[in-house]
């Protein structure tokens, strides 16, 4: 038998007591995990959505920049209309190595029920800006062919060669290829040759936004700001610019909850010294004759900060396991939230986090233990076991 | 062996002095059985306290196997404790999660020592109790938690078992068990001192130290 043997015991003897201080260093612990995890899935599940982009920034009418490149990636409808000769003066530029204009829209779709969102792109730049897609069937090879994402497919049960009616429109579209699934947004639109929808809008020359790949760069800046300072009435933003700002407001949403979580990890520490200090003070006479029979103060001092941590950092574990295994959950009630949240599982078991929680954690127990513990190793026998 | 010699303590409650003893000097030497007597409030737990190093007198000395203990700092103290003296209380304190076994084991991980299993079963067997090594107090009998007692008290061999009101929470029968258990294990050659209000079972001791308003009588 050991010392830790002894202040398992001895924690088992208050059941209810302890488990309900279990249950907040569990619940705070959880907490921590959850929203350091989110933060780092959500950064990781940006870059990569950015990255699925394939392009290095987006040209867009002069407004509020960061919005209309969430929108972007969004797929929301941008009010604002950029004109397609924009397209011709950026082909004036050198290093320029793509140039695509992208209409996004929104249409109704009343056979469905529901609103698609249509991504009007030139169907010969999909190689170049999806390198990753993986299309089962072919590229639309004229206007009236879409392919489309894999969570459409799936839920509308569409095959390659079925055919989509926008009935407001008078028009039907053949799905020539579905895309493999690809865990991003990617999969919820409906990819249309550009022609088709500027034509469904009645745009012939609108485009919401123009998406350029630059050959090298390490030249990003200086061609940006190049067509800055040439094209007016646009806006260019980069796709940094883009990862930051959404990044920035998911770091203050972490901030923010993590300074709750941090108050609830202190009022759970508070509860666990309670805890402690109140089975000492039940156990005072105990602690004597443990004292009578040769433990040292030291001894003592360890038995019940023992104590204090395997409270605590099996709070910690519980609460790790229960973030984890409610991660949907979780995630499911942030992306409330949150006015942008990549696609995809946000909440993975990271052992550096997990790590880190338990020390977290283990940090707490000795905090908490540390008054309790020097209290009971200076009960003096005699007037412990005087009876 | 043990010496106590013109000792004094002295208790200080405001501006009063209070002497719970004063001027004790007797001496056990191995074998002996002792027994400490008196009214409550004559000193008796106090002596038993010192000769059991939880205290220091204010005066006087005292020697365990010729080693002054009152000059002993706490470390010291403890490692005569451990090595020494073996405790058995008034009310058994034993851990109630703990198994018999356990609880007996418990001064051997203060001591930071190590014994065959066999070997603490046979503590265990000589205050009879070796077919409940794996009950917890609370499936026991007080006389058998007194028991258990005080084979935690004999798990360290040591020279004296020190026993404060062993049978004060016990019935007639159980007190009689434990008292001859106490007695059996004086004949091995224990050195025992117990403190007790039952003027029969003191009688029955070797020698009796009455105490009276803290001065032997």
């Amino acid at each position: 038998m050991t010392y830790i043997k002894l202040a398992l015991k001895n924690i088992l003897r208050h059941q209810t007591r302890t488990f309900l201080a279990l249950l907040g260093i569990a619940t705070s612990v959880a907490l921590i995990f959850s929203i350091i995890s989110f933060n780092r899935g959500f950064e990781r599940g940006l870059s990569k959505e950015l990255d699925a982009t394939g392009l290095h920034f987006m040209v867009v009418s002069s407004g509020c920049p960061h919005e209309v490149a969430s929108l972007v990636l969004h797929a929301a409808v941008v009010p604002k209309f950029l004109d397609i000769d924009i397209v011709n003066k950026l082909k004036q530029f050198d290093g320029i190595e793509l140039i695509s204009p992208i209409l996004i829209t929104q249409l109704p779709n009343p056979q469905k029920g529901r609103i698609d969102i249509i991504y009007g792109m030139d169907m010969n730049h999909i190689s170049q800006l999806k390198p990753s897609w993986k299309i089962d069937g072919q590229l639309p090879s004229n206007d009236s062919e879409v392919i489309i994402g894999f969570e459409i497919a799936d839920h509308d049960k569409l095959k390659v060669g079925d055919m989509i009616t926008y009935t407001d429109y008078q028009k039907s579209f053949k799905v020539s290829g579905i895309i493999q699934k690809t865990g991003s947004q990617d999969d919820a639109y409906i990819y249309m040759p550009l022609k088709a929808i500027q034509e469904i809008l009645n745009k012939p020359q609108g485009v919401t936004a123009i998406g350029v790949k630059v050959s090298r760069p390490q030249e990003l800046n200086y061609i940006t700001e190049e067509i800055s300072m040439n094209v007016p009435g646009i806006q260019i933003v980069t796709m940094g610019q883009v990862l930051n700002s959404l990044a920035n407001l998911a770091a203050s949403a972490k901030t923010l909850s993590l300074s709750i979580a941090i108050i609830a990890i202190i009022i759970s520490a508070v509860g666990v010294m309670n805890l402690i200090l109140m089975a000492i003070f039940e156990r005072t006479q105990e602690i004597g004759m443990m004292r009578a029979i040769g433990a040292s103060r030291q001894d003592i001092f360890n038995i019940i900060m023992y104590e204090t941590i395997i409270i605590t950092v099996s709070g910690g574990i519980i609460g790790i396991i229960f973030s984890v295994a409610a991660s949907g959950i979780i995630e499911n009630f942030v992306r409330i939230f949150m006015p942008y949240v990549p696609s995809g599982r946000m909440i993975l078991f990271e052992p550096l986090i997990a790590v880190s929680c338990l020390v977290f954690a283990l940090i707490i127990g000795i905090l908490s233990g540390t008054y309790p513990a020097w209290k009971a190793s200076n009960i003096s026998p005699i007037e412990a076991i005087r009876g | 062996m043990i010496e106590v010699k013109n000792i004094e303590k002295v208790y200080q409650r405001g501006s009063e002095r209070v002497y719970a003893l004063k001027d004790i000097s007797f001496i056990a030497r191995k074998g002996d059985f002792i027994s400490i007597t008196g009214p409550s409030g004559s000193g008796k737990t106090t002596l038993l306290h010192l000769i059991g190093c939880l205290d220091k007198p204010s005066k006087g000395f005292i020697k365990i196997d010729g080693i002054e203990i009152e000059k002993m700092k706490e470390p010291d103290l403890l490692t005569v404790r451990r090595q020494k003296i073996g405790f058995v209380f008034q009310h058994f304190y034993l851990i109630p999660g703990l198994s018999v076994l356990e609880n007996v084991m418990l001064p051997l991980i203060f001591a930071r020592k190590k014994r065959d299993l066999d070997e603490i079963i046979s503590i265990i067997d000589k205050v009879g109790l070796k077919k409940r090594i794996y009950h917890t107090p609370n499936q026991l009998s007080g006389g058998e938690m007194q028991r258990v007692a005080i084979a935690r008290a004999l798990i360290n061999n040591p020279e004296v078992l020190l026993a404060d009101e062993p049978t004060g929470n016990l019935d007639t029968e159980n007190s009689e068990n434990i008292f001859e258990l106490l007695n059996s294990l004086n004949l091995g050659g224990l050195t025992v001192i117990i403190v007790t209000h039952n003027p029969e079972l003191a009688g029955r001791t070797k020698r009796i130290i009455k105490l009276k308003d803290g001065k032997m009588e």
